[in-house]
Order: C-alpha cells, then sequence, then structure tokens
C-alpha cells in the first residue's frame, strides 16, 4: 500500500516570509524556485495556483502588518488599540478585531504588586484596607502576598527566576500603574462587585400595598420564601445597611427558614454580602455630611477597625477550635511530627453498618473510586 | 481468641494508608474488622504556610484516634500490635514499650 503522506521534514510553510528581512512577492517564489514551492506544499500533489486570499495576506504583511512585526515596549502589539498606530488612545485594547468583547484586561505592574506586598506584610494593614486603598479586589491581594512571598523565598534559596519572560510579557499587555507621590491610585478592578446569587433567578409575582414600604430587606425574604418582617422590626432598619454591623458581629444572627435538606438562610440585601459593605457607609455620611470630610473619614476608619476587630477574633476562635481536638506530638528520636486528631467512630459519624462514605478511615466492601474517570484529586482551592 | 487493636493496610501501591482497627488475632489483615477506631497516614506531608520565623518545622503525619473507644478496647483486654502500641503511646494511652537498645 502506498504511503499516503510521504516522509518528509514538515515546515511550516509561513514561516520563511514572517521571518525574512525582505518583503517578497510570492508570486515570483511559485514561479522562479520550483524547489521552495516544492518544499513548501509537501501534503499536495498539484501545484495550486496563488489564491486571492493568500495575495492579500501578504500584501498585509508587507504594509499595515509590518508594523506589528516588533513591539514597541510599554504598549501593546495588538491589532487594533495600540495609540501610536491608530493615533486613537481611548480604544480599548482588542486582541482580535473580530471579537469585539474581547478586551485584554490590564494586570498589576511590579510596582504596584510590591506595594501591595509592603502594605499588608511589613505595615501591617489589612487586606481589605489595602483593597480599598488601590482598588484591587481582596482575593487578588492574598494571591499577591502568597505570590511575592513565595518568589521571596525563592531568591532566598538562589533559584532561578524567569525574569526575562516576565519582562517580555509585562513590556506588551496593559498594566495599571502605582502612582507617583501626589497621584490618585487608578483602580484595577471594581471591588464591590457581587455575583448574582441563584435564588434571585426566579420570577416571583409579589403584590405589595402601595402605602407599605417595600426594600432590598424584603425582597430578599420573598425570595428566600420567608415571612414578612413584623413592623417593629422593620420600622428599626432605616437603610438595609444598617443590618451590616450585627450580621458582621454574629453572622450565626442571619435568620433559617425551611426545614432538613431545605434549610436555608434567609436572603440579605446586597449591601451586607458585598465585600465591602463599609463603604455603603461611608457614601451614605459624605453625603449627610458634605462639609465634616474629617469626621466622616474618622467614622470610616472606626467602624472599619471594628469590622477586623470582630472577624479576627473569628478566625481565632475557630482556629483555636480546631487546634483543641488537635494533639501535637513530637518525639525525641524521630524526625517527625505527630498530629493526633480526636475522632469519634459513632454510629452517627460513620453510619449503622459503618460504611458511610464521610466517615474517618477507608471503608470495606466498597471500591475506591479515585481512579474513576473525572475524580479530581488536586486541590482546587486556596484556603485564604 | 484474642483482641488485637492494629493496622489495616488500605490505598494504593507506594501509597499506604492504615485503619487502626480492632480485629481477633486470627483474622486476616484485608477482613472485616470488629471496629475501626481510627486511621494513620504514614506519608509525611509538609506543612504550608511556612514563613520564616518557623521554615524548620517537621513534616507531620496525621492520626486520627477514638480515645474513648480505643480505651474501651484497652480495659477488655486488646492488645495492641507494635506500630500501634507505638502511636497510642505517643496519644497517653499507653505507657510507651521499653526500648531494647539503648543509644550510647
Amino acid at each position: 500500500m502506498a504511503q499516503r503522506i510521504q516522509s518528509r521534514r514538515v515546515s511550516n510553510a509561513l514561516l520563511p516570509y514572517l521571518t525574512s528581512s525582505q518583503s517578497s512577492s510570492t508570486s515570483s517564489i511559485s514561479s522562479t524556485c520550483p524547489s521552495s514551492q516544492l518544499f513548501s506544499r509537501q501534503f499536495s500533489a498539484t501545484a495550486a495556483p496563488q489564491t486571492k486570499l493568500r495575495r492579500q495576506m501578504f500584501q498585509w504583511l508587507s504594509t499595515e502588518g509590518a508594523t506589528l512585526k516588533h513591539h514597541i515596549p510599554g504598549e501593546t502589539n495588538y491589532l487594533s488599540g495600540r495609540a501610536e498606530r491608530d493615533g486613537d488612545s481611548n480604544e480599548a485594547p482588542r486582541p482580535f478585531p473580530g471579537n469585539r468583547n474581547f478586551l485584554s484586561e490590564t494586570v498589576l505592574s511590579e510596582e504596584l504588586r510590591n506595594e501591595v506586598y509592603v502594605r499588608v506584610v511589613e505595615k501591617k494593614k489589612s487586606l481589605r484596607a489595602v483593597s480599598v486603598e488601590l482598588g484591587i479586589d481582596m482575593k487578588r491581594i492574598a494571591a499577591v502576598v502568597r505570590l511575592v512571598e513565595m518568589e521571596r523565598r525563592q531568591r532566598a534559596q538562589g533559584k532561578p527566576l524567569a525574569l526575562p519572560y516576565a519582562r517580555a510579557v509585562h513590556e506588551m499587555i496593559p498594566t495599571t500603574p502605582l502612582a507617583q507621590e501626589g497621584e490618585r491610585q487608578p483602580f484595577h478592578e471594581p471591588i464591590n462587585d457581587l455575583p448574582a446569587h441563584p435564588s434571585t433567578g426566579a420570577q416571583i409575582f409579589y403584590p405589595v400595598p402601595e402605602s407599605r414600604s417595600f426594600t432590598r430587606v424584603d425582597a430578599g425574604r420573598v425570595f428566600s420564601g420567608a415571612p414578612t418582617l413584623e413592623k417593629a422590626v422593620a420600622d428599626k432598619i432605616s437603610h438595609p445597611s444598617d443590618l451590616v454591623d450585627d450580621i458582621i458581629e454574629n453572622p450565626n444572627s442571619i435568620e433559617w427558614v425551611g426545614k432538613g435538606k431545605n434549610a436555608r438562610q434567609v436572603l440579605q440585601p446586597a449591601d451586607v454580602r458585598i465585600p465591602h459593605p463599609q463603604l455603603v457607609k461611608l457614601e451614605l455620611d459624605r453625603k449627610a455630611f458634605p462639609n465634616e470630610r474629617r469626621t466622616v473619614a474618622q467614622r470610616h476608619a472606626e467602624r472599619l477597625e471594628k469590622q477586623e476587630a470582630a472577624e479576627k477574633q473569628r478566625r481565632e476562635l475557630a482556629q483555636a477550635r480546631r487546634e483543641k481536638s488537635i494533639q501535637h506530638v513530637e518525639p525525641e528520636r524521630s524526625r517527625f511530627e505527630y498530629r493526633i486528631q480526636d475522632a469519634k467512630f459513632t454510629k452517627e459519624t460513620v453510619g449503622v453498618d459503618g460504611r458511610a462514605p464521610w466517615a474517618p478511615g477507608r471503608r470495606y466492601g466498597i471500591p475506591a473510586e479515585d481512579r474513576k474517570r473525572g475524580m479530581v484529586k488536586i486541590p482546587t482551592r486556596v484556603e485564604a | 481468641m484474642v483482641l488485637r487493636i492494629r493496622l489495616a493496610r488500605f490505598g494504593n501501591k507506594h501509597t499506604p494508608f492504615y485503619n487502626i482497627v480492632v480485629a481477633q488475632a486470627r483474622s486476616a489483615r484485608g477482613a472485616k474488622p470488629l471496629e475501626v477506631i481510627g486511621t494513620y497516614n504514614p506519608i509525611p506531608k509538609k506543612p504550608t504556610n511556612l514563613y520564616d520565623d518557623n521554615a524548620n518545622a517537621r513534616p507531620y503525619k496525621e492520626i486520627a484516634l477514638d480515645r474513648a473507644r480505643a480505651k474501651y478496647w484497652l480495659g477488655v483486654g486488646a492488645q495492641p500490635s507494635d506500630p500501634v502500641w507505638k502511636l497510642m503511646g505517643m496519644a497517653g494511652l499507653v505507657e510507651p514499650k521499653p526500648t531494647t537498645f539503648h543509644k550510647a
């Protein structure tokens, strides 16, 4: 049987044109050097004529496309949105002109990410405060701190870093700079975004008398199927953000509805669920006292402090509870530390037949499914 | 017949994992035991989130143990095997076994 594909060296047919310094017309190549044609068209037996699109492509490469061959440091090298070439600095950088919805988002610049680390680790500011100051999402702040920490450790250990790569990438993608002294720090991303809660997807027809006030708090209760708030309680809430303080102090104070498997907490208004609820209060204060900037800032700082203290206390309590059930033993003659955790092997924890899938230890008579398709074994999230 | 508190090996090749079980001494290692009272993972884990102050922390091995059940079984005469004796000694449930050798 004849070989379908001849065993010749495979090469990227476009490469000679893209890499050659002189932009040569392709028609001359196909006519004058048959060996090169043969070389670039290995998989075809017939000599195809130059197509129109192909001709246009080479024309573009020699005219407009030539400017894209080398990137200008500090600027993106996208087909659209390049300020110098297009004379249009306002246009958002779009790497794919055919896809108008794809925007190239900015990344943190070196200086900005180092500043994040300095503020969190060296100046001991809270993630929340740094997030508001620099306009970076709290999760990103936490990730930056972890990664810079890792980088510093690698530097200390003398491990090689891919610095030329990082430099080249940072030259070619849009970055958020760190503001100079006296400048206003540009926000990297919206920090108070809230994903749509699944229970708000239901279309509910809920008639309310015009005389009754119906706020976001009430809407949340309707969505979660909770009874209406009593009037005495509802009257105390002048703005949905009033609920924030209580819930931050005691998250367990959120009411539950439903029974058994259907039990769920009452959906809170967005003012409570957003990452930085204290910013709502700040804005309300600013509006109410436009001339007392210092007082407003002070009140904001106090609220922030209170919130952080409450969160810290809660974290420490949880950690202490976890630690209480673990005994650390470090034998003298061992290289290892042994962590002995209290476990309860009772009917409730391992099931009536001792085979409950959530029970500690490995099970008897139940196949291990760790080799099954689709079982995710790598960690999928990092505890902050 | 003697009751033993011993280890029952689970896990794949090169990834041992043990249930600490109470079983009849002459039953097979993989047989269904009277009771599972704990687990032991002999593969040491590196502590995460190491900062400069605790960078030299020891790798750790995880043990889970139901102390109440262990005490009960010891009380009714179950005999720990040597490896389990070592683990229970660290948990403070039995006196550590005297070593047969002494370092000079």
